[in-house]
């Protein structure tokens, strides 16, 4: 295929990642080197606002962006180099809490705390993920053809449905007395709060995310034990394999390239945990880096946004995406090398 | 193979229909649960007690209830939704509609299907039951508290209708452009090998992996004023792209092409190169190749790539709540503004039946497509 | 689309010949507002639309929208829902019109008491008051031989008795959602002080005795409550309230009503409303209100338009029908014994809510960072100055701090 041909093949998507993905990219990384701010003045203000019954006024100093002539918000904007990756990695204080061995007040610093529940998110959801996937995809592939239509319809339906009610739905079942907690409780004898400490909520976000994509790697598993080669798993027979040595060696190699697919997904999906923070509103406990960058993002109620740190720590996390995925990206380079 | 050797221990069953049993039950019991309470009165729904939730005799005390035998017919008529809309009508599609308009007998046979079963439990069953309660005593009494009060809230006084209608249009949107812009890229990239072609992966892969929200927040200003910025160009007629449904179908489609393109190009590569380059030998372009062999036999990787683009579509909360404003508002933030307005008990439970509803469509699109799904699948839509 | 339309526009018709009924004049020139989604401004709203050409975006987003919208010009919006501290963006850029004028000639309705002034220009119209206040169950202190608490020590005390007594699951509620929520609570405390949340050069003043004192009562009244109580937000609260399972707590004014709904609360009739608990300056609280801004970038005409259908919104009529639904400043409210706590706080010296830009950061850093306090990770001292840090880096970031 030449290049033309090429080109007009791939040329539309192109143009549309471009456009939303990569132009927005580019702002948010020269983004993350500037500060813009408007210039303030500092003018005496008489405000009246309402009581219950008589107003009040009071006549203070306050800062008040210029306008121009237009009446826009004058503002400048200037270079500030590695100043707001600075100001959100809070080096020194990391520092000084590593040098004191203080993991608490390392973990103090919102950054490092994000990071660390990010990663330990991530790298514990993720074998629970594929494990459990495998396991249901075994086990549909074992059941009876008569059973596996709605059993593969009811393993589905965790993966389909919208993450802003699943996530809201787990927080009514143990919310509280919420009605599974209520359930744990009878069963114990004890009273349980499943949101007052931070590693029960973390392990409530887990068994979510789990539940939510585990039916995803389970069908993408389950599609690929269809092809599995019967000769091959033949042979593994009669050579006297057992059980677990067929699927040790016959069938999960030649899942490993599905595998490796799930896994980059995951990596991908899981670092950027973010609906779990809000739906279980854990951010008191934990707090994620997409968490973290979104918080600098949304403006407070007077309109402030920290522009430049959500840029820089959006720019982080891409850093450490791209880092979990080296792995998995050079087997899909050897495979493209080897393809051709 | 002798099927004597691959012969299973009678534990080994057990264990595996145990797993897949209990598998089942926490699969769908977050979505059973959510669906009971829909059902009840605030003061029920949000009750510690499990069996109070279940039963409803708040709900039971207002008058509002099930018998026994409006539970067993209203079951046999779900199985019954279940068999025709997994089984029968998927064959009818096969055999009815031509090749090639075959998405319009799916169109159609979902619908068939939609609204039959809206017919039969919304207005046929309460008509036969009215006539069979009294006449069968203990049978006939209420057991069950139930009421759907809160879904004529939802669809009736909330408008939810205008939300659904708003989704559709969003989602229809997403999935058939991202479908046609990914299926060119995919083709192109799967019998491309060069360098460029895999570099172009990697990138999308990056792209992909973006957080949602630095890209959306950027968005919001430049949609805004587009009309201003935009008027040099396009003169008067410059459109806000604020609201606009068609900008945020954009925008998801943009953000949903790395996926799409990755898989397509996995379930291209699975089909043989020799049958387009056949057909190029015959004197066809690259385009004509692709449309005359390609996609004939492309179906099943295409639904099964068009259905993750629905879920992403349809499920969509962050973009659609940003750059939409109340008059095309899709459901997901609707609900969500539903949860997070300043709401009373009855408030959530009405969002809680609007939860339920927004997952009904989705219940009859697995339902509908999940052997097209795993085949798909099968065929290589997902391949490393 | 088609299908769409026609739905839409036979939808529109029928509202607008509904209208003729209730509105005074007939509105012809199309009107769109932006506000928060709570009930009041639904009542409000729907009021607003009865002259038709109106369309309301109740939008949980409005805080990221608006600013953005009525920057536009043509602005997207004419008619803007405001809080105290969401009006202060739109007023430092200039994007809303002063009101004066039209205040004048349509506004002949308006109290005083609801015109917003800001340097002797009417900028907003005020709708509703709202603030925290003490919400309480009579019945439980009645049976237990308790005054109606008025200070903070005395609500612990209260709470002791209540909970050795084991009448509820837990004595006192608390909306401590961390974020928004729990800034909130620690503005309220920290007013009650009488301290003060910036000082000169907008720097931070709030790590001194007063700030301790309003953290320590914080995390005093934690101990009686639920456990999970960083993740109560005022809609758990009031749940609680209405399922019996607290016995007192400081709730929004708003949240009232609810307590009587007989549809899903459990104890009707049985909670009662006071002061907010006074400390050593004031009352716990904050004053809030809502009202209805206009953008600057329009026409006369429209601004006419706009002006007087939300006129028509905040009419004696819509309040009759909603009296309930808020603390409200429009003549023709009856404030029934719901309006107490509000009242009596005012009553007591509750201060407005010192909303300002540094502020808007002040508060976040505070919903953010307390949280570590309430969780034992840090002492008050170093919650107070890792909270002064993290508004000294944002105001910097926002150009309000040298």
């Amino acid at each position: 295929m030449n290049f033309k041909t090429f080109a007009a093949f791939v040329g539309p998507s192109i143009f549309m990642m471009l456009l939303f993905i990569a132009f927005p990219l580019i702002s948010v990384f020269s983004q993350s080197f500037y500060l813009t701010q408007p210039i303030y003045e500092i003018i005496e203000v008489e405000t009246c606002t309402p009581g219950f019954i008589t107003q009040t006024c009071v006549t203070e100093e306050q800062s008040i962006p210029k306008l121009d002539e237009h009446g826009d918000i004058i503002k400048v904007t200037k270079f500030v180099g590695l100043q707001s990756y600075r100001n959100v990695l809070e080096l020194e204080r990391a520092w000084d809490a590593i040098t004191s061995g203080s993991w608490r007040a390392f973990q103090s610093i919102d950054f490092w705390k994000a990071l660390r529940f990010t990663l330990t998110f991530t790298l514990i959801t993720l074998p629970l993920n594929i494990g459990l996937g495998l396991a249901i995809a075994l086990v549909i592939n074992n059941a009876s053809k008569a059973v596996r239509g709605p059993v593969i319809f009811i393993s589905l339906l965790p993966f389909i449905i919208t993450p802003v009610i699943g996530a809201l739905s787990i927080n009514w079942l143990f919310r509280g007395d919420g009605v599974l907690t209520a359930a744990m409780e009878w069963y114990t004898g004890r009273d349980i709060a499943m949101f007052a400490q931070a590693w029960t909520i973390e392990l409530l976000m887990m068994v979510y995310r789990v539940w939510h994509v585990a039916p995803f790697a389970a069908i993408v598993l389950y599609a690929g034990l269809q092809t599995v080669n019967q000769d091959s798993l033949e042979s593994a027979l009669i050579d006297g394999a057992t059980r677990w040595q067929r699927l040790r060696y016959v069938v999960i190699p030649h899942l490993m390239p599905l595998i490796v697919f799930i896994s980059m997904i995951h990596l991908m999906d899981a670092y950027r945990v973010f609906e779990e923070i809000v739906g279980f509103s854990s951010q008191g406990h934990v707090i994620s880096l997409q968490w973290l960058t979104y918080d600098f993002l949304v403006p407070d109620q007077a309109g402030n946004r920290s522009i430049s740190r959500a840029s820089a720590s959006a720019m982080l996390t891409m850093i450490g995406i791209i880092v979990l995925l080296i792995a998995p990206l050079r087997r899909t380079w050897r495979d493209h090398k080897g393809g051709h | 193979m002798s099927s004597r050797a691959l012969r299973q221990p009678l534990s080994l069953k057990l264990t595996s229909a145990t797993f897949l049993t209990i598998w089942c039950v926490i699969a769908a019991f977050p979505i059973f649960w959510i669906a009971v309470m829909s059902f009840k009165t605030p003061v029920d729904a949000f009750d510690a007690n499990a069996l109070n939730v279940i039963f409803g005799p708040a709900t039971l005390a207002k008058g509002n209830g099930l018998s026994v035998l409006a539970i067993l017919l209203g079951l046999a008529v779900l199985w019954g939704t279940f068999k025709v809309a997994s089984k029968t009508m998927p064959n009818m599609v096969r055999s009815y509609s031509k090749p090639g308009l075959q998405w319009l007998g799916w169109l159609v046979g979902c619908a068939a299907v939609a609204i039959g079963f809206l017919l039969v439990f919304f207005a046929i069953l309460p008509m036969v039951l009215s006539v069979l309660n009294p006449v069968l005593g203990p049978l006939g009494q209420d057991v069950l508290g139930l009421t759907t009060e809160h879904y004529k809230t939802v669809w009736i006084d909330r408008g939810f209708s205008n939300n659904f209608q708003n989704s559709l249009l969003v989602t229809a949107g997403v999935v058939s452009v991202s479908l046609t812009v990914g299926t060119l890229a995919g083709y192109g990239l799967a019998r491309s090998g060069s360098n460029l072609a895999f570099w172009i992966l990697i990138i999308a892969l990056v792209f992909r992996a973006l957080p949602h929200s630095v890209l959306v927040a950027g968005y919001l200003p430049v949609f805004i004023s587009s009309a201003e910025w935009l008027s040099p160009i396009l003169g008067d007629n410059a459109p806000t792209l604020y609201g606009k449904p068609w900008a945020v179908i954009a925008v998801l489609v943009a953000i949903n092409q790395p996926f799409t393109i990755w898989m397509l190009r996995s379930f291209f590569q699975n089909i043989p190169a020799d049958l387009d380059e056949a057909a190029r030998v015959d004197g066809c372009s690259h385009f004509q190749a692709f449309r005359r062999v390609i996609m004939p036999v492309m179906w099943p990787g295409v639904i099964t790539t068009g259905l993750f683009s629905f879920l992403l579509g349809y499920n969509d909360f962050l973009v659609t709540s940003l750059l939409l404003d109340a008059q095309n508002q899709t459901m997901v933030p609707a609900i969500a503004g539903m949860f997070n307005r300043e709401t009373t008990t009855t408030d959530q439970v009405v969002a809680v039946a609007a939860a339920v509803s927004i997952t009904a469509p989705l219940f009859l699109l697995v339902m509908v497509f999940q052997r097209q799904i795993v085949s798909g699948l099968t065929a290589g839509a997902v391949k490393g | 689309m088609k299908f769409k339309t026609l739905i839409l526009a036979s939808a529109v018709s029928m509202l607008t010949t509904t209208a003729w009924a209730e509105c005074a004049f007939d509105n012809n020139t199309s009107v769109k507002s932006l506000s928060a989604g709570f009930e009041a401004w639904k009542a409000v709203t729907d009021a607003m639309g009865e002259c038709g050409n109106f369309s309301a975006s109740l939008d949980q987003e409005f805080r990221e929208k608006q600013p953005e919208a009525f920057a536009a010009n043509p602005s997207l919006y004419q008619i803007g829902g405001v809080a105290n501290a969401t009006m202060i963006p739109l007023l430092n850029a200039g994007t809303i019109r002063p009101l004066d004028d039209l205040v004048a000639k349509f506004g002949q309705d308006l109290t005083p008491n609801q015109l917003i002034k800001v340097n002797g220009e009417i900028m907003a119209i005020a709708m509703m008051v709202n603030a925290q206040h003490l919400m309480y169950r009579q019945d439980i202190l009645d049976d237990l031989g308790l005054a109606v608490p008025t200070t903070y020590a005395e609500v612990l005390e209260a709470a002791e008795k209540i909970q050795a007594a084991g009448v509820v699951d837990y004595p006192l509620g608390g909306t401590f959602k961390t974020g928004w929520n729990l800034g909130e609570e620690f503005v309220n405390m920290y007013l009650g002080e009488g301290g003060t949340f910036v000082g000169e050069g907008n720097m931070p003043t709030i790590n001194n005795a007063a700030g301790v004192k309003s953290l320590e009562t914080l995390k005093a009244m934690t101990a009686y409550m639920d456990p999970e109580y960083l993740v109560s937000d005022s809609t758990y609260v009031q749940q609680q309230f209405q399922q019996g399972k607290i016995a007192i707590a400081n709730l929004w004014a708003s949240r009232a009503a609810a307590m009587d709904d007989a549809a899903e609360s459990q104890v009707v009739g049985k909670v009662k409303m006071a002061s907010a608990p006074i400390g050593s300056a004031a009352p716990a609280t904050s004053l809030w209100w809502d009202g209805i801004v206009f953008a600057a970038n329009m026409t006369d005409q429209e601004a006419e338009a706009a002006f007087k259908v939300a006129m028509e919104g905040l009419d004696s009529e819509m309040v009759a029908a909603n009296n309930d639904a808020a603390v409200w400043l429009v003549p023709g409210y009856k404030a029934g014994p719901l309006a107490q706590g509000a009242a009596a706080s005012a009553e007591n010296g509750a201060l407005p809510y010192p909303a300002s830009g540094p502020m808007g950061i002040m508060h976040t850093v505070l919903g953010n960072g307390l949280a570590d306090y309430l969780t034992g990770a840090k002492d008050a001292t170093t919650t107070l100055a890792d909270i002064e840090a993290a508004y000294v880096t944002a105001a910097k970031e926002a150009g309000l701090v040298q």
